[in-house]
């Protein structure tokens, strides 16, 4: 449906013509009247986006924070739909780590997975780019790659109506990521590093809707019953204003919080 | 009014020909991105968009990083239209370190003072149209 003519005269008038200043920008504005301002229009953060500025405060050790074993899959969808995000995670953590092998096993799993929750044909092609821009070392379009493959899975999961099982893959996403972002500001603490961790509307996002989801049968499955629970422990431990220092203590509970968590999707207990 | 893009993607996707202006709008949002590709952003695949009347306003909200840099790039598939982004902090105050608007694009970029939310407030300034179709994507570096 793309129309390109357009495009390509829209390209050439802003390569032909210099931007100008935006007219008369308020300094200030009352969000009280954007009524739509609120989280259920959050876009979820992909983890490379906290992972470079990870990189400019200081030098990860990306190596030490990928993980040997991606997870189990049990064909609980819930669980699968969890574990997903956090190998879409693992991803992103291997392409900070330039690990081809690693990415190349990623995108497999990443694969294997989405066939479990029959989203297996909304992937393939990113499956196949990974493989081939990892061999290739383009980390840039490998990051791509990943954020198109989370959109993509979410994308087909509701298009057969599983809103909330494309949740559970952002949060997935967001607990891995934000168990090695603790996990690494721990071992180099700095306020700034732990600034990162700042995310209350996001946190409040995916509590609203774990909670929407608490008479469901999905809700009642005893991993997303724990996840509710680690987001509702880790909100009092970032604080409530912007610019709260997050002290050492909070961001190792929540690195252990996360931790736990993450280990209770990718190795399950068998029921 | 504003709804995920990736609903419109789809419904498009479907042949609903009422929504092929949000995948036009998300086109002129990444063209204007371009530049800054070119200067080592990384433009995000997930994305905003809806529509609105002549001087309608719709904020939308994201969670941005101290240490990062990131431009908000919006377009609009209306010839004629001009539509304006500008990003303000979670207390209502302009935080943007420079905006341009050039018809139907229109960009805005901020260097996050502190982690947390911000609002990226998009305005149809003038169109022909009574409805015009907006896309915002964002690039982060």
């Amino acid at each position: 449906m793309t129309k390109n003519i357009p495009l390509i005269l829209a390209a050439v008038c802003l390569a032909g013509q210099a931007p100008v200043r935006a007219q008369e920008v308020p300094e200030s504005v009352d969000l009280s009247k954007f009524p739509a301002a609120n989280v259920e229009d959050v876009v979820v953060p992909v983890p490379s986006e906290i992972f470079v500025v990870l990189d400019k405060l200081g030098s990860p050790n990306w190596r030490g924070e990928l993980r040997s074993s991606l997870g189990k899959n049990t064909g609980n969808r819930a669980q699968v739909a969890l574990l997903l995000g956090t190998v879409i995670a693992e991803g992103f953590i291997a392409v900070e780590a330039e690990d081809p092998e690693k990415v190349q096993e990623i995108g497999r799993e990443v694969l294997v997975l989405a066939e479990a929750i029959n989203v297996r044909k909304a992937v393939i092609a990113r499956s196949k780019s990974i493989s081939e821009k990892a061999q290739s070392k383009d980390w840039k379009a490998v990051r791509k790659e990943f954020d198109g493959a989370l959109q993509d899975v979410r994308g087909a999961m509701q298009e057969l109506g599983d809103d909330e099982l494309a949740q559970l893959v952002s949060i997935g996403g967001w607990l891995r990521g934000t168990e090695v972002l603790t996990s690494i500001v721990s071992k180099n603490y700095s306020p700034d590093g732990a600034e990162l961790l700042f995310q209350p509307d996001l946190l409040s996002y995916f509590t609203e809707k774990l909670d929407g989801l608490k008479t469901t049968r999905l809700g009642k499955d005893p991993l997303v019953a724990q996840t509710g629970k680690t987001l509702s422990a880790i909100r009092p431990l970032i604080g409530k204003e912007d610019g709260t220092k997050i002290s050492k203590g909070a961001v190792e509970r929540i690195n252990k919080l996360t931790g736990e968590t993450v280990a209770a999707i990718t190795s399950p207990k068998d029921s | 009014m504003k709804k995920p893009l990736l609903f419109f993607a789809l419904l498009a996707l479907a042949a609903v020909p009422v929504h092929a202006y949000v995948n036009d709008a998300l086109s002129f949002s990444h063209e204007a991105a371009i530049p800054y590709v070119k200067k080592g952003f990384s433009v995000r695949v997930d994305a905003w968009g809806g529509d609105l009347g002549v001087k309608e306003q719709q904020a939308v909200t994201a969670q941005l990083f101290k240490g990062n840099e990131y431009w908000f790039c919006l377009g609009t598939d209306v010839r004629g239209a001009v539509v304006t982004v500008n990003i303000y902090d979670s207390k209502g105050k302009l935080a943007e370190a420079e905006s341009w608007q050039k018809g139907r694009f229109a960009g805005a970029r901020v260097v996050p003072k502190k982690t947390g939310t911000y609002y990226a407030i998009i305005t149809v300034v003038k169109s022909p149209q009574e409805r015009t179709g907006w896309a915002v994507v964002y690039a982060y570096k």
